[in-house]
Formats: structure tokens, C-alpha cells, sequence
């Protein structure tokens, strides 16, 4: 029998109580008394033992989301109050959140997965008083001037359960904080809550293996330097195949002028790898003195999902290896939660990083004061600014088998606000853009539905609900404009919107922006091009094709 | 022959005359599977609402063309948190719905009353098997994105 297809007992159980809380008025309902469930599906697998010692977490053990017992250790709730305790006072920003929300519910049917799921604790409001609930009874203060306006609860196992089921539905994408009127940021209220939960033992494997393997090895999959190094020289040769261009980037040079780290998908993965093909024959187009570090090679920082301490040390490496090998600034590529930490909290935690120059453009002479504390320039404005100077020789009829739109990335967009520059380029590399409705880009995007660390496989239900509200925009364009081409500046969203779009919308592949810029780029010495990075047939350049320009 | 035409044409014009009256009320049945009533202008909403009105359409029509509206709607079911016996009671509610409809108007006709719940319950098996293709898709996906994530490594490997 299929394993998805319901027990008996519970279809009799899924009658019996048909979900009927929160109906109308939840203030009124103690929602909180309502069970969470965990089945296949719904849950990610639990930080193994090995991955926690090497990291130096509480509490290894082997257990799963559907245990009754979850092993947590005898002193928890101390743990969790202290912990909360320590975190108020640290983090103004915390306590003004969790003080300030009016319940005026502008937030609640704006994240991805309250629409994807219709779950009321999905709604941001409502998630935050997961945890609101918890800080009020224990702080007696707060709880006397809010009397009477709300309610309050016990911190109890039974709500450590909630907890890991409701802020691992949460991507950490801001989107409700655009619409809350006192800026309240849930995504920070999950981020604290996932990192309390680290405390006692409550993760995810998916998030953690990466943080463990990006500690010691670098970057997310464990590489070793040998096959990082081999890996990029392959797709060096695929270059070579496909353009006829030698390109020679440099690893672990000291002395270059630039470090370039980008996320480490884009060194293993499908379609990560064409994207990193196209910074490689970029650099290349305007003899960029770059190096590439086998160390510091992941541009992605899971510490991000787990605790702020975490975030700071991965975030650290990126500094320590651009002290190491003299360069003066950082280039970044395409990377969503990268950008959100460099950008955001960067300064504070690593800062400043005053060993490093205010990057300056070599190409152009554009000083990037935007980045004068964190001396990273993201790609796409490094780009961006190449092609406003006119520095690049491109061919946009290259990229004439897409038809693309574009996918803000949360991170980029909300994160960073860089809405423009992307958009600007993707308009000199190809000639057909279509944007999605306006309610769902630029500082309004949809999350992909698998951010945050939620990428994992056993994750797939969830993150096709959570990314479903994204994947009804594509669908929109595609049936009004045959878009077939997703075009997106995440790591994080070239390895999930794939699944995503193969769910919703078959038909619709997903390119990196860099990967266009490749496409459409004219090699000096190039050979005659036919087929795209993918080794796509190109339109109008087939056999007997005009490639002049 | 002739019967059997103007049963049809009877049945088409009844379909018309209520189509808004039912698909209202199926919409509202439909947005009430999720735990909070799903709003109609949410994406689910707008999906479910384009999609029912071209099944409830094509039950009045010879042929059957609402497959594409079928997949839409059961590929939003397939991913929900309800079992499917749940998910696919949708199908069914129109029964109920036209019941209700035939008993407050003077057209009484048991033989059009049959031969739409016979659609429906054809209709409801069809939406099983396009649920199932949705299951079958996410395993399919997992595979798919797990190469996807290694693709370096098995290229080596098989080079
Ligand atoms: S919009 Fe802000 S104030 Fe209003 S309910 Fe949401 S979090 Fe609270
Ligand atoms: S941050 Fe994003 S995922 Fe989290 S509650 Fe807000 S809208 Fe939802």
C-alpha cells in the first residue's frame, strides 16, 4: 500500500475532528491547545549525532519529528528561559517586536506559506505569538500591562513540538514585514527561535551537515581543494569546447586584486554550474585580476539558520582568507542569504573590515561606496556597471531560444534592496523580459518556498505549498507570454525552483543570470557559437546562422 | 435519437441557467477543505475558481475537456496536508449541491439528475488517478533534484 495513502485511523480522526479552529475570531480559541502532527512529509530529518559533535551542539542523539519522546535534556526549559532571557537583552530589535504588534493582522495572508497551506499558524502574526505567548508568561511585567489583550502560555514540550514545526514554515523571507506597519521582521523572530532550539537539540540535518562541512572542509558539500580546483577546470574545458576560448582562472593567488567567493552550488550543481561558467568567460572578457579560494568556497552561510555565533564564524572565513592572500575587495556571485548577512550584519559582528580597500571598479573606475564597510560588491552590480560603461561586447539575440522573466530573490531584494541592476542587465542580454504581477516582485517577491535551509528532499510537500504562491506568478506569464526561461540571482533558488517549476509549471527552466550573460557575451577569438552553456541549439544561429554583429 | 438530444439540450440550459448558483457554492465548499478558509483572491482562490468553472462547463459538453483544469486543481490537492479521500470529496459536492438546486425549482428531472452525478463520479475517478500522478511527480522530484545537487560528482564518475 502506498505509504502517503492515510491509516485508517486517521481518516476516522480526520472526521471525527475536522479542523474547525481559528475559524473566524482565533484571539477567542486557545489555538495553542490544537496538536501538531508530524508525518512523511512535513518534517526534515533531525541533525545527525556525528554532525553535532563535530560542531560541538547539544544534546546528539538519534531521534525523529514523529517520536512521541524527542530526548530533549532534563534541564530544557531552563535552557530555553535563560537563553530567551539572554537574547532580550542583547537584541533590542527582539524585544520591540515581540512588545509592539498591535494584532492589526496587515501581515497575515502575506507569507507564501499561510497561502500555500491556509494554515492560521502560518500566518506571521500568529507565528510570532508562538513564541510571543511563551515570553509573556514568563515575563510577568510584560503580562500585566498586556492583560486581558492576550494570551499566555506555559513553556511545554508540547510547544518545543510547535515551535520546530512552525518556524521550519517560515523562510526567513521578510516578506510580511513589508506590509506591517511597525516593520515587525518575523524572520528575525525565527531565527532567534530556531537558534534556541539548537540549544536543546531540535535541528535539521540539511541545515546543519552544511554548517559542519562549510566549518571545516569550506563549503556546504564537504569539497576537498583538489576536486573544487577540479571541478572548475572542467567546466574550464566545457568553456573551451563550447567557445573556444581558453579561460584561466587562478586559485588561492596571493596578491590578486580581487577574491571571488560565490556559493558553492554553482561548483557542483545543475544549473549552478553554467551560471559559474558565465563569471568565468566574464572575468575573462575584461581581464578581471581575480583568485578563487579553496577555502573560503562557499559564498552561502547556513550559520544564518542556526545561531548568530555561527553566522559570525563562516562569515569571518570569507575575511580571513581575503586577509590571507592580499587582495584589496571582495567580488560576491549570485547568492541570496549571502547577501543578507554581508549586508546586514557583516559590519557589526565581523567589522569593519578596514584591511581592504573601498572597492573601485578597474574596468570602469566606479567606487562602490555602497560597500565602503563590508568592501563586497555583489556581481550583478559589478555587471551592471560594466554594461552602463559599455564595456561589454554582447550579442542578446544569443539568448533568443528564452524567453525569460525574473525571480527577486528574497535575500537580494528585501534583504539588500537591489531590485534594478539585475533587471538592467537581463534587458542587455536578452530581448525578451516579462515581469510577473507586480504584487509578487521587486520588494514584494514570493519566496521560492524552500529558503532558510528548507531545501531538503524529504522536505518536497512543504516546499511545493510554500513556493506554490511564486510558481502561480511564473504560470501567469508563461500562459500570457511563453515565458520558458526563470531567471534568478540565488543559489538557494536554482537548486529548488527547478523541482518547483517541474511541479507547477513543466516546461519552465531555471537560469542563473550570469549563465545569460555567458550566452550572450562576444569572446575575443571566440569560435563560431550554435548552442548556448547547456549546449542548447541557440535560435537563428543553426547552421548557416549570422552571428555578426 | 431524438429523446436523448433534447435531454441534452435541457441539461446544457439547465447547467447555464445555475452554473453561478453552483459553482458558489462548490467554490466555497472547496476553499473550506483548507483549515482556514482560503480567501478567493489568494492564489489557490483564483486557481480553484478559474479551474471549477471549466469543469463545471464541460460536464454540460459531449466531450470531455477539462483535464488541464482537473490537474490543476488536484495538483494543489496533492501537496496539502489532508488525505485524499479528503481531498477529492470535492468532486462529489456537487451532488449535494444540485440536489439542493433541483428541489427548489419545478425541473425535477431524475433522468438529468443521473446522468450528472454519473459524470461526477467519473469525473472523481479521474481526479483520483491525476492526484496519484501528482504523488508519483514529488517522488520523481526528489531523485531528479538529488542528481541535480551531485551533477560534478557523477559526471566524474562517469566519465
Ligand atoms: S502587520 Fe505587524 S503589527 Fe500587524 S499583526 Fe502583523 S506583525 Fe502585528
Ligand atoms: S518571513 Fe516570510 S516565511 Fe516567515 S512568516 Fe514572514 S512571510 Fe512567512
Amino acid at each position: 500500500m502506498s505509504k502517503y495513502a492515510p491509516k485508517l485511523s486517521e481518516l476516522k480522526k480526520e472526521f471525527d475532528e475536522k479542523p474547525s479552529v481559528l475559524k473566524g475570531d482565533y484571539s477567542a480559541q486557545e489555538w495553542w491547545d490544537r496538536p501538531v502532527e508530524f508525518r512523511d512529509g512535513n518534517w526534515c530529518f533531525p541533525g545527525k549525532q556525528e554532525v553535532l559533535a563535530d560542531l560541538g551542539f547539544a544534546n546528539p542523539r538519534k531521534w525523529a519529528a514523529t517520536d512521541e519522546d524527542w530526548q530533549l535534556p532534563a534541564d530544557w526549559q531552563k535552557t530555553i528561559s535563560e537563553g530567551l532571557q539572554s537574547r532580550l537583552k542583547k537584541y533590542r530589535s527582539l524585544k520591540l517586536f515581540l512588545d509592539s504588534c498591535v494584532r492589526c493582522g496587515a501581515c497575515a495572508d502575506k507569507c507564501h506559506f499561510f497561502l500555500g497551506t491556509g494554515d492560521p499558524k502560518n500566518m506571521p502574526v500568529l507565528r510570532a505569538e508562538l513564541l510571543r505567548s511563551v515570553y509573556r508568561n514568563d515575563f510577568p511585567l510584560v503580562e500585566k500591562i498586556l492583560k486581558g489583550f492576550s494570551g499566555s502560555r506555559k513553556l511545554t514540550k508540547a510547544v518545543i513540538k510547535e515551535w520546530h514545526m512552525y518556524f521550519n514554515q517560515c523562510t526567513e523571507c521578510r516578506r510580511c514585514s513589508v506590509f506591517c506597519p511597525f516593520g515587525i521582521d518575523t524572520a528575525e523572530i525565527t531565527m532567534l527561535v530556531r537558534e534556541l532550539l539548537n540549544l536543546i537539540g531540535v535541528n535539521n540535518n540539511w541545515i546543519l551537515a552544511p554548517v559542519s562541512n562549510c566549518n571545516r572542509t569550506g563549503n556546504h558539500l564537504g569539497i576537498e581543494p583538489h576536486t573544487f580546483v577540479q571541478n572548475i577546470n572542467s567546466l574550464v574545458e566545457d568553456i573551451g569546447d563550447l567557445t573556444g576560448v581558453e579561460v584561466e582562472p587562478t586559485f588561492n593567488r596571493k596578491g590578486a586584486e580581487v577574491l571571488f567567493i560565490t556559493p558553492s552550488g554553482d561548483v557542483f550543481g545543475d544549473p549552478g554550474v553554467y551560471t559559474m561558467m558565465g563569471y568565468l568567460l566574464l572575468f575573462h572578457h575584461i581581464g578581471l585580476d581575480y583568485t578563487i579560494s579553496t577555502y573560503a568556497s562557499e559564498g552561502g552561510n547556513f550559520g544564518m539558520f542556526t545561531s548568530n555565533d555561527m553566522m559570525k564564524k563562516l562569515n569571518a572565513k570569507m575575511y580571513h582568507e581575503a586577509k590571507r592572500l592580499g587582495v584589496k575587495w571582495l567580488l560576491g556571485g549570485e547568492c541570496g542569504h549571502m547577501w543578507r548577512v554581508v549586508h546586514q550584519y557583516m559590519n557589526t559582528m565581523n567589522g569593519p573590515a578596514d584591511f581592504l580597500e573601498v572597492p573601485v571598479s578597474p574596468i570602469t573606475g566606479t567606487r562602490f561606496s555602497n560597500a565602503a564597510a563590508t568592501k563586497m560588491v555583489h556581481i550583478a552590480e559589478f555587471t551592471a556597471d560594466l554594461i552602463h560603461h559599455k564595456k561589454l561586447k554582447l550579442d542578446p539575440k544569443r539568448n533568443d531560444h528564452l524567453r525569460t522573466t525574473f525571480h527577486d530573490s528574497c535575500n537580494v531584494a528585501r534583504g539588500m534592496g537591489m531590485f534594478e541592476e539585475p533587471r538592467s542587465i537581463l534587458r542587455n542580454v536578452c530581448n525578451s523580459f516579462h515581469e510577473m504581477a507586480e504584487d509578487t516582485i521587486r520588494e514584494k517577491t514570493f519566496c521560492c518556498g524552500s529558503g532558510s535551509g528548507l531545501n531538503a528532499e524529504e522536505y518536497m510537500d512543504i516546499r511545493m505549498r510554500g513556493g506554490f504562491p511564486r510558481a502561480n506568478a511564473v504560470k501567469q506569464v508563461k500562459d500570457r507570454h511563453k515565458v520558458n526561461s526563470l531567471v534568478t540571482i540565488c543559489a538557494i533558488d536554482r537548486a529548488s525552483l527547478p523541482p518547483l517549476m517541474n511541479y507547477w509549471n513543466p516546461g519552465v527552466s531555471v537560469y542563473g543570470l550570469h549563465e545569460l550573460v555567458g550566452n550572450a557575451l562576444v569572446m575575443q577569438g571566440e569560435k563560431k557559437r550554435t548552442t548556448d552553456l547547456r549546449e542548447n541549439t541557440m535560435a537563428g544561429f543553426e547552421d548557416g546562422g549570422d552571428d555578426d554583429e | 435519437m431524438v429523446t436523448q438530444y433534447s435531454m441534452k439540450r435541457g441539461w446544457t440550459e439547465f447547467l447555464e441557467a445555475n452554473k453561478k448558483a453552483i459553482l458558489e457554492r462548490w467554490l466555497d465548499c472547496a476553499l473550506a477543505l483548507f483549515p482556514e478558509k482560503m480567501g478567493y483572491s489568494t492564489p489557490i482562490g483564483t486557481v480553484f475558481s478559474g479551474a471549477l468553472e471549466k469543469i463545471l462547463s464541460s460536464l454540460g459538453k459531449r466531450e470531455n475537456d477539462c483535464k488541464e483544469a482537473l490537474d490543476d486543481v488536484t495538483r494543489i490537492l496533492a501537496v496539502q496536508n489532508f488525505p485524499p479521500s479528503k481531498a477529492l470529496s470535492i468532486f462529489l459536492e456537487p451532488k449535494l449541491i444540485l440536489h439542493d438546486i433541483m428541489m427548489k425549482t419545478t425541473v425535477a428531472d431524475t433522468l438529468m439528475q443521473e446522468a450528472f452525478n454519473s459524470r461526477l463520479d467519473a469525473l472523481t475517478l479521474e481526479a483520483f488517478d491525476s492526484y496519484m500522478r501528482h504523488r508519483e511527480k514529488i517522488y520523481q522530484l526528489k531523485v531528479e533534484e538529488g542528481s541535480r545537487r551531485m551533477y560534478m560528482a557523477l559526471r566524474r564518475a562517469e566519465a
